[in-house]
Order: structure tokens, then C-alpha cells, then sequence
């Protein structure tokens, strides 16, 4: 049984490895509502591992160009009279996924190459993945530290940071190959759609209890990666997919903030409401006051 | 030298001229009120000063340099609705933004920086509140918060797109203040608003704009009934001893 | 020409297959006309995974009888919790619909891992059996087709001017959050009809390139609409072709919905490249006026 053991010890370091990685670049992905490219990313670099695998390179290599064709593709299309980011990612996604599913579909071995793509198969990661994993989350890091002033301006303010002179179209462009580096190297591992629900759910936690980016990305590393390694225990105790069991961890803690967080929880506001038994005051509006709303986007 | 030199510009979005025929001067130390209606280019204008929409026509010259070039020397006050106000930033965060060009990529904003953005910050009122999230603030002071933030960039050249709009008389009297205190200290000053009694207050100049300029000039000389009634077009105007009101249909 | 383009029709499962194709072209013109003037991009996205859970519970429980009434449960849930979802602004949209989709496609893999053909089912779930089309299957679509369109065609006016000016709407007394949920449920219905064909995965396509492909010829609703339809029509009939004559004369095994979506694609790419020429042309003489 000792294999079995040195699987699961694998397994672990690979959870944590992706959870801490996922955390991080989730802090971007959410203050800068990119949860959709990051899921059409995990669809988008598809063919490009389906590739690789036929031409026997390596697979993260595949993804990775995939990726970046795709996020070049969002970039200028969504610049395109008429269309939007939204539409220029779905757009993306459909595209990169039929060809992959095409591509696929000439092999053998369809189906089971499919499902080990969109769920992942954590428990089978191989010493390259681990050096892989660990190498793009300290590279990931280290870009995050070094330009996290420059993120947070442009996120916070874009049109102000191209006024101060930052090319806000390059800061764009890096957050889009970054979460296309953790979602290159977290797919293969641990799938699709893990690898969304990782990114996505603990720094939508984070953001319901801090309102500071420091301690948002404290917040959504430590609960990512005790997801992950929640999730992998708890998919051997009942014998169920690791992939599922982790998104459902992590879906979980977001799906508790929204509830007891203080302030911005469910229990908090309607405490206050009670409080307070007058209307809370609303929102300002984005658009200036007697501007028209656009119908479609620039 | 003026800070800022216009000279027979032509502003286009894609290929829309927008703007045309745009003359002007903003001199050290000076106010320029860009006058005009919703849609009459006062917002493309400060963009272009910006170098952030082409000129295709004309040249716009900052700081004796293309306007691009020379965005290091100016600051840019955004309508502070444009933001997003549940952004998990504090005050002090976003008053120290301006710091970052002059800080450099790499580097961490040193003590000195964070005393310039407290100054900034106390120069518009809001010093108590450095620590407050930006989003918790009203209007007007999230408005105060982004000119203390252009004014820890410490530029040559301020432009504030309708800094007045929906802002309370507090903030408004906030805003009046720093921007005063900043003529004193020598920055030109470019600001576009429709107030036009708040125009008349604060600005030496004035300029008048609706897609094409209709007037440019000290400010009581240029705010008369007739050059604002030509760049109204055929919307009421009427006067009240020193009020001028545009009265819409 | 005639070998490839009109010869594979003649087969039976052929004929069905693009029957259907045709159906949902229709209907995916007009509803993608919708996703893309409400930016429901994502939306489409999240709820062609958040159906896969109620496919399963629903095989699970009453075999292949099951599915569809599995995925009109799973699509009314998710199109209620999608509403209230972007009625609430506690959390951005997109962060809780990302959470909200991964959560319930987990929950079907979770559910489906545990059975013992996992993988064979997962992707006939997921990539649909476009050849294997009944005449029940294509009746189902009819009438889903003719329920949305009739609905979305009754409620037109309300719905364009909630995606235009959703406060003027609210301000003018419509119901914000009931236009949302029709609008929601017709996307729903669209991805639990294809579902069955092109898969779940593919509706996406089927959501979102139709309408973007007439955006790139069009500033007005209708002219959109009715290019959709005729892209959807176009690459459904094109691609089935492709994927029928790639097999038979070439031995190539090409997924039919995949084939579809790829055809789309390229609709998509050279219309985007046709316009973009016609405004090269347009600018140079706007620029030549200019001068």
C-alpha cells in the first residue's frame, strides 16, 4: 500500500502548491472581474494540450501558446466596435473548446482523455507536474510582488492610471498571462473547472471580509489551500472525485461568507437593517447623471 | 511659456471629428473653465490633453512637448462616480497613488511619499479619513480624495473632468479651496464643468465648446449672453444680475 | 459540390440531424440577439454547466426518461439563483456566477464519479450525440423553440428597453427582476434543448457567436437577429457536411457539434475580417474628405 500512500502524499503537495498559486492570482482575477476569462481560459488553451499530446510534446507547453493566442484574441477583440469583453471571451471559449473537442475526437481514447481534462485526475500527478506547479507559483509570486502597486492602480482606476501614464492595455494584458500561467499549470493536474472554482471562490471570500488587497490575499491563499486539502481528504474518505470534492470545499467557504461575514454577510446586514429600520442609502450610480447609458459597449 | 498651447486642433474618435477649431492657451497659475452642454467635447478635450484621443488636426502642445510625453507633469481628476465605490482601497491607498509614477516600478513608496499624500490629503480637508475605504465616503469627498491624489503627483498641469457634479456645498468648498491654493503655487489648471456660476467663481478663463469653440477669453468677457447662447444653440438662456441660467427644454 | 453538400442528407440520421440544427439556429439567432444586448455572455456560460447536475440526477434516477425533466429542474434552479444573484450586489456578478458554476458542475461530477461507466457517460452528457437524434428529440425542440420565441417576441419591447436603460425601465414601473428570470429561463430552455445534440458544452457557441457574428454587420436589433439565424443555419448545415464527408471519404472522425461550433467560428472570423476591410475603406475615404 506504500504507492498508494506516496500518490496521495503527491497529491497533497500538489493541492497546496495550486491552492496558494490559485489564491493569489484570485485576488486579481475578482478585483478585476475576470472570473469568465479565467473560465473561458481553462476551455480556451484546450486544443493546444490535445496538440501537444499528438505531436508528443509537452503538454504545458501546448497550453500555454494556446493561452496566449486566446488571450491576444479577448484583447483585440473586445476592442472591436460593438463588442464587449464578455462577448469576446465567450466568443474565445467557444472557439478554443470546439477545436479542442474536434481535434480530440480524430483519437482514440476520446471520452476518457475528455473527462480527465475537465475534472482533473490529482491523485496520477507525476514528479514534472510537482516542479512544474511549484516553479509558475514562485514565478507568479514574485511578478505579483514586484508590480502589485501598478495592479492596484490600474484596477482600481484605469482611466486615471493611462492618464498618470501607465500603459494600462500592457498591466492588462500581464494579469491575463498570468491567470494564463495558473490555469496551464493547474488544469492538467486538477481540471476545469477546479481550477475556476480554486481561483474564483477564496478571494470571493476574501473580498467579504477585508477591505484591504494585503490582507484579501492572505485570506484567499489560506483558504484556498485548506480547500484544497480539505477537499482531498474528504473525496478519499467517501470514495468520490477529488476535482468535485475540492470545488465543492472551496464553493462552500464562499458560500459561509456570504453569510457570516461581518459587515457584508447575510447575518450582518439584516442585524443592521434591524438596527437601523430605515433604508440603507443607495448606491451612486457609474454613469454621471444625465448621461445616456450605452446600449452596447465601445 | 504657457503650460498648455492650443492651436487650431481637430479632435476625432475613430474617424468622427468630435471637436474642431479649438484655440487656447493655459498659462502657470491660471484657471481654465471648459464651458459647454453634455456631448460638446469637454471631456474628449481633456483626453486629448492627455494624448489619450488623436488630434488630427491642429497640435496640442503640454509643457512645450506632445501630450503623451508629457503626462509625467500632469494629473488627471477623474469623475469620482466612475469608479467602482466597493474597490477594497483605503483613503490614504488612493491618495498615495499619486506617488506611483514618480516612485518607479519595483519600488516601494518611501517615507517621504506617504508625507506628501498626508499633506495632499489635509490640503482637501480629508486628513481624518486617511484610513476610512473609499467607497464609504460621499461624493463630494471621494472627489476631494482623487484631487488629493492629483495633487501629491505634485503636477505642472491639473485637469479635472466636472469636479463639481453632485458634489455637496462642503466638498464644493473643499475643492474651491485646494484648487486655489494650488493657482497660488503656480499649476495651470484646466477644469470643464456646465456650472456655469461656479465657472465665473473659480476661473480666470473660459472656454466655450459645443463640437466646435465658440469663445475663448478672460472669463467675464467670455461668458456674455450672446457667445453663450451661440454655443447653446436654441436653449433658453436668461440672466439674473450676475447669474447666467441655461434653462433647458 | 453535389457529393458534399446535398448526397449526406439523404441518410435518415442525416436529415434528422440537420432538422434539428435548423431548429436551434432559429432559435439560438433570437436568444443570442438577447445574451449579447444583456452582456449574458457568462450567464450562458455557467448554465450550460449548471444543467449537468440535474442530467445526472435525473439518469440516475429514471435512466434516459429522466434527463430532460432533470434539466428543466436544474435550469429553473439555476435561472432563480442566477436572478437573485445579480439582484444582490454584495458580491460582483461574475465572482458569485463563476462560484455558483463550478459548485453545481461539481456536484454532478461528484455524483456521476461515483458510478462505474463515469467517463462514457460524462462526455455524452457533455458533447451531446448530434447523430443520434430522434424524431421525439426534434418535437421537444420544436416546442421549446416555439415557447421562447413566442415569449421573447411578446415581451420584446420590455426586454430591449431593460437592457438599454434598466433605471428608466425600473423608474417607468416594469419589474425588473421578472424580465430578468424570463430572459434567464429562455437561455435555460435553449441550453436543455441543445443539450441533447450539440452537448452542453457546445451550447455556448450556439449562445453567443450567432448574435456577435450580426453585431459585426449591424448597429440595429433585427438586421442582428436575422443574421444570426442565417449564421447558426449556415454553419449547422456547413458543418455537418464537413463532419459527414470527412468520415466517409477521408476516414477522418470528426465530432459532429464540434464541426458545427468550428464552422460557426469561421463565419464568425471571416465576417470580422470582411468588416474590418469594409472600415479600412470607409476611413480612407472619411480621411480623404478630411484632407
Amino acid at each position: 500500500m506504500r504507492w498508494l500512500d506516496v500518490a496521495f502524499d503527491r497529491a497533497l503537495l500538489e493541492s497546496v502548491l495550486v491552492g496558494s498559486v490559485c489564491g493569489l492570482i484570485g485576488v486579481q482575477v475578482v478585483l478585476r472581474r475576470q472570473a469568465f476569462f479565467t473560465m473561458a481560459m481553462t476551455h480556451a488553451t484546450f486544443p493546444g494540450v490535445v496538440i501537444a499530446a499528438v505531436l508528443g510534446v509537452n503538454l504545458y507547453l501546448g497550453g500555454a501558446v494556446a493561452g496566449v493566442l486566446a488571450a491576444l484574441a479577448v484583447t483585440v477583440l473586445s476592442r472591436r466596435r460593438g463588442h464587449d469583453a464578455s462577448m469576446a471571451t465567450a466568443v474565445a471559449l467557444a472557439a478554443g473548446f470546439s477545436l479542442g473537442v474536434a481535434l480530440l475526437s480524430t483519437q482514440n481514447g476520446f471520452t476518457r482523455n475528455l473527462t480527465a481534462y475537465l475534472t482533473g485526475s490529482i491523485l496520477t500527478v507525476g514528479e514534472q507536474d510537482l516542479v512544474v506547479a511549484a516553479a509558475v507559483t514562485a514565478g507568479v509570486a514574485l511578478v505579483l510582488a514586484a508590480v502589485h502597486k501598478e495592479l492596484l492602480y490600474t484596477a482600481f482606476d484605469h482611466h486615471g492610471a493611462r492618464a498618470a501614464g501607465y500603459r494600462t492595455g500592457a498591466m492588462d494584458l500581464l494579469v491575463l498571462l498570468l491567470i494564463e500561467a495558473v490555469v496551464v499549470t493547474s488544469v492538467p493536474a486538477v481540471g476545469t473547472i477546479l481550477t475556476l472554482a480554486l481561483v474564483v471562490a477564496p478571494a470571493g471570500a476574501a473580498r467579504l471580509w477585508t477591505d484591504r488587497v494585503a490582507g484579501m490575499t492572505a485570506f484567499a491563499v489560506a483558504v484556498a489551500v485548506s480547500s484544497a486539502v480539505g477537499g482531498l481528504y474528504l473525496s478519499r474518505a467517501f470514495d468520490v472525485a477529488a476535482g468535485g470534492a475540492i470545488s465543492l470545499v472551496a464553493a462552500a467557504c464562499f458560500a459561509l461568507s456570504t453569510i457570516v461575514a461581518p459587515r457584508q454577510g447575510l447575518i450582518a446586514r439584516a442585524a443592521h437593517r434591524r438596527r437601523r429600520r430605515t433604508p440603507p442609502a443607495t448606491e451612486p450610480g457609474r454613469a454621471a447623471p444625465g448621461e445616456p447609458v450605452p446600449a452596447t459597449g465601445s | 511659456m504657457a503650460a498648455l498651447h492650443i492651436d487650431h486642433a481637430t479632435i476625432a474618435y475613430d474617424t468622427e471629428p468630435v471637436l474642431t477649431g479649438v484655440t487656447g492657451r493655459v498659462h502657470a497659475g491660471e484657471v481654465v473653465a471648459l464651458i459647454g452642454p453634455n456631448g460638446a467635447g469637454k471631456s474628449t478635450l481633456i483626453k486629448a490633453v492627455l494624448g489619450l484621443v488623436p488630434v488630427v488636426g491642429g497640435t496640442v502642445t503640454v509643457l512645450g512637448r506632445a501630450p503623451a510625453a508629457a503626462r509625467r507633469d500632469v494629473a488627471y481628476v477623474p469623475q469620482a462616480d466612475s469608479l467602482d465605490p466597493q474597490f477594497p482601497v483605503s483613503v490614504a491607498q488612493v491618495v498615495l497613488m499619486g506617488r506611483y509614477r514618480e516612485v518607479g516600478w519595483l519600488r516601494r513608496p518611501g517615507r517621504d511619499d506617504r508625507r506628501i499624500a498626508a499633506d495632499a490629503l489635509d490640503q482637501v480637508g480629508l486628513a481624518d479619513r486617511a484610513r476610512a475605504t473609499f467607497g464609504t465616503l460621499s461624493g463630494g469627498q471621494r472627489q476631494r480624495v482623487l484631487l488629493a491624489r492629483a495633487i501629491a503627483q505634485r503636477p505642472r498641469l491639473l485637469l479635472l473632468d466636472e469636479p463639481f457634479n453632485g458634489v455637496d456645498l462642503v466638498s464644493q468648498d473643499a475643492l474651491l479651496g485646494a484648487l486655489g491654493e494650488l493657482k497660488r503655487q503656480g499649476t495651470a489648471v484646466l477644469l470643464s464643468t456646465h456650472d456655469l456660476a461656479l465657472a465665473q467663481h473659480v476661473s480666470d478663463h473660459a472656454c466655450l465648446l459645443n463640437r466646435r469653440m465658440f469663445g475663448f477669453g478672460p472669463t467675464g468677457a467670455t461668458l456674455t449672453p450672446d457667445l453663450l447662447r451661440a454655443t447653446y444653440g436654441n436653449q433658453a438662456l436668461e440672466l439674473h444680475g450676475d447669474q447666467i441660467v441655461v434653462a433647458h427644454h | 459540390m453535389h457529393a458534399t453538400l446535398v448526397e449526406p442528407f439523404s441518410v435518415p440520421f442525416m436529415a434528422r440531424a440537420l432538422t434539428e440544427l435548423l431548429l436551434l439556429a432559429v432559435l439560438a439567432g433570437v436568444v443570442s440577439t438577447h445574451v449579447l444586448t444583456r452582456r449574458l455572455g457568462f450567464v450562458a456560460d455557467a448554465m450550460t454547466h449548471t444543467v449537468f447536475p440535474g442530467i445526472v440526477l435525473g439518469f440516475l434516477s429514471a435512466g434516459v426518461d429522466g434527463v430532460l425533466p432533470g434539466a428543466l429542474a436544474a435550469a429553473a434552479v439555476t435561472a432563480i439563483l442566477l436572478t437573485l444573484l445579480t439582484r444582490s450586489r454584495r458580491v460582483t456578478d461574475d465572482t458569485a456566477l463563476a462560484v455558483l458554476l463550478a459548485a453545481m458542475f461539481a456536484v454532478g461530477v461528484v455524483l456521476v464519479s461515483r458510478r462505474a461507466s463515469y467517463t462514457a457517460d460524462l462526455t455524452s452528457f457533455l458533447f451531446g450525440r448530434l447523430l443520434t437524434v430522434t424524431a421525439g428529440q426534434i418535437a421537444q425542440t420544436a416546442v421549446v423553440a416555439g415557447l421562447v420565441l413566442t415569449t421573447l417576441a411578446v415581451l420584446h419591447k420590455e426586454l430591449l428597453l431593460r437592457a438599454f436603460d434598466p433605471r428608466a425601465a425600473a423608474a417607468m414601473g416594469y419589474r425588473i427582476w421578472l424580465l430578468d428570470l424570463v430572459l434567464n429561463l429562455a437561455v435555460a430552455l435553449v441550453v436543455v434543448a441543445a443539450a441533447q445534440s450539440v452537448g452542453t458544452i457546445l451550447v455556448i457557441a450556439l449562445l453567443v457567436v450567432p448574435a456577435a457574428t450580426g453585431r459585426l454587420v449591424s448597429d440595429r436589433i433585427a438586421p442582428i437577429t436575422l443574421a444570426g439565424v442565417a449564421v447558426a443555419a449556415l454553419s449547422g448545415y456547413l458543418g455537418l457536411a464537413i463532419s459527414y464527408r470527412a468520415s466517409v471519404s477521408h476516414g477522418l472522425r470528426l465530432a459532429g457539434g464540434a464541426t458545427v461550433v468550428l464552422t460557426m467560428v469561421a463565419v464568425y472570423l471571416l465576417t470580422l475580417l470582411a468588416a474590418g476591410l469594409a472600415r479600412a475603406l470607409r476611413s480612407r475615404r472619411t480621411s480623404d474628405a478630411v484632407a
